[in-house]
């Protein structure tokens, strides 16, 4: 039933797939972190114009489907700006604007729970809005969002088979890849699935763990 | 040089006026809007010499706390003006930042960084804001938390402390950078009233080294004790100003005598 694992050709697919499975979802999650914090900064403080570009952008990335974001940013894009762009860089900053349209959302309404007492005892001590955001208001909205970011990368993984749109092959690009000459239907995607649960339920175990660690005393107070 | 370490011309402070505006606009309803208008500090001026300490009493909502973010321009008022010593904070373009470094401030309800410890709460305005060696703002930090005698907490973070010892480490906080001035909001209210000792204990220390420090506070026998001069605050206004004695003998305005006979009353109910 499951000699196609010993395929040498299925077992590369199978790595390359996870691989690309693996990295874009890191590379997106963490682009999303980064650009999702300077979102949410920016619709927190922002003035009304900038707060409409901001809800434009989390609209269309969240109201439209991945994969015809891929398919914009890899065929319609490029060509209307008559540029050639290396596709897989252009898939993997989908990836990181898609989930920053979520993060913001994630990063905001953290930072809001804290930011009204935690600002005024920032600059009753003589630190800046900016020195303020950045040493406490920051370090405690990132401990908090944790669990939100955890499910956001696992949502994330289980986006990238989209990546077929475009001629890329994640870990269920893999496994069609496989049945194509292989008719072992269940046993195969049993096996991927099995590859996604154990990549999943680890790096969410991993995140509880750094939650938990690092966790402020007494927040669940605070967050009721 | 400035006579006054910290004063206040002439100072407005008005809350809720754009949106009373837009509720005006949005039904037409002027009266339903001008409710929303909360004038918390109405032409309050003060000044504080260095050494001064002054005590600041009145009912609930009368604009207290207002009034004192707006000294240390955590918020800003709508009009008039804050001197911080010869330097008027309330110009266009002054570096409110450090100003601000300049005056300690303590939070009724305390307010501490909540994922930092004791010493970190301490250290934190030392390292960014002093630019202090991490030797030296350490140094300086446990001495702080030793003159408000919360050593033995330096390590725990503020939910693994009790409410008198979060409010020391305030004050250590607010100290620990020599600011000019200190003003503390009501640093018991939110306090058990077994632990209000403790931090009053903390303040009469401070007096007796000669901080200069504007306090809100109803502790009538810590206010006796140590205040200079009380203020008595009401509906946005100061109605009563006077040495201590005035206000427990007798205070000359009708609304200062009906307060102290309640608060008095209720202390010794107590
Ligand atoms: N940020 C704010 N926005 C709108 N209204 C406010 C704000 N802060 C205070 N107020 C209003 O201003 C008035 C004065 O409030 P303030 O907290 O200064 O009073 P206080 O004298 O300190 O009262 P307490 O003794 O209860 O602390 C109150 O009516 C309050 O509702
Ligand atoms: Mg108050």
């Amino acid at each position: 039933m499951f000699e196609f694992l010993l395929n040498p050709i299925y077992q590369m697919w199978i790595v390359q797939g996870l691989l690309l499975t693996v990295e874009i979802t890191l590379f997106g999650v963490l682009l999303g972190l980064g650009l999702g914090t300077l979102l949410a900064i920016a619709d927190i403080y922002g003035n009304r114009p900038i707060k409409v570009a901001i809800a434009v952008y989390v609209e269309f990335f969240r109201g439209s489907p991945l994969f015809v974001q891929l398919f914009l940013a890899v065929y319609t894009v490029p060509a209307i700006l008559n540029i050639q762009i290396d596709h897989l860089f252009l898939a993997f900053l989908v990836f990181g604007l898609n989930s920053a349209a979520y993060q913001k959302g994630y990063m905001k309404g953290s930072m809001e729970t804290i930011l009204d007492d935690q600002m005024q005892a920032g600059l009753s001590v003589g630190m800046s809005k900016i020195q303020t955001l950045r040493h406490v208001i920051l370090p405690q909205a990132y401990r908090i969002v944790i669990p939100s970011w955890t499910n956001e990368f696992c949502s994330l993984t289980k986006s990238t088979a989209t990546l077929a749109f475009v001629g890329f092959r994640d870990l269920v690009g893999a496994g069609r890849s496989i049945l194509i000459n292989n008719m072992q239907i269940i046993p195969v995607w049993l096996v991927i699935a099995a590859i996604y649960l154990a990549w999943i339920s680890g790096f969410s175990k991993l995140m509880d763990i750094i939650y938990e660690k690092k966790k402020i005393p007494g927040i669940e107070l605070l967050m009721q | 040089m400035a006579d006054f370490v910290m004063e206040a011309r002439h100072v407005y402070k008005t809350y809720g006026r754009k949106n009373a505006k837009k509720t005006k606009q949005a039904n037409g309803d002027t009266s339903d809007g001008a409710k929303h208008v909360v004038e918390a500090v109405k032409d309050v001026s003060l000044q504080i010499k260095k050494g001064d300490i002054k005590l600041i009493f009145g009912p609930s909502g009368s604009g207290k706390s207002t009034f004192l973010r707006c000294l240390a321009m955590l918020d800003i008022p709508d009009k008039g003006e804050i001197y911080l010593g010869d330097e008027c904070l309330t110009k266009p373009g002054v570096d409110l930042n450090k100003a601000r470094a300049r005056i300690g401030f303590v939070f009724q309800h305390i307010y501490l960084f909540r994922h930092l410890t004791a010493l970190g709460n301490v250290e934190l305005a030392l390292r960014q804001v002093l630019k202090l060696p991490k030797e030296e703002a350490r140094k300086r930090a446990l001495a702080a938390l030793a003159e408000v005698k919360v050593t033995d907490c330096a390590n725990k973070f503020p939910a693994q402390m009790s409410g008198g010892q979060a409010q020391r480490v305030g004050i250590a906080r607010a100290l620990a950078r020599n600011p000019d001035i200190i003003l503390l909001d009501e640093p018991t209210s939110a306090l058990d009233p077994e632990l209000t000792g403790e931090v009053i204990d903390t303040l009469r220390d401070l007096a007796r080294e000669g901080t200069t420090m504007l306090i809100v506070s109803h502790e009538m026998p810590f206010a006796r004790d140590v205040a200079e001069e009380m203020i008595f605050y009401d509906e946005g206004r100061i109605v009563e100003t006077g040495p201590p004695s005035q206000f427990f003998n007798a205070p000359n305005t009708d609304r200062a005598k009906q307060f102290m006979t309640r608060i008095i009353n209720r202390t010794t109910r107590e």
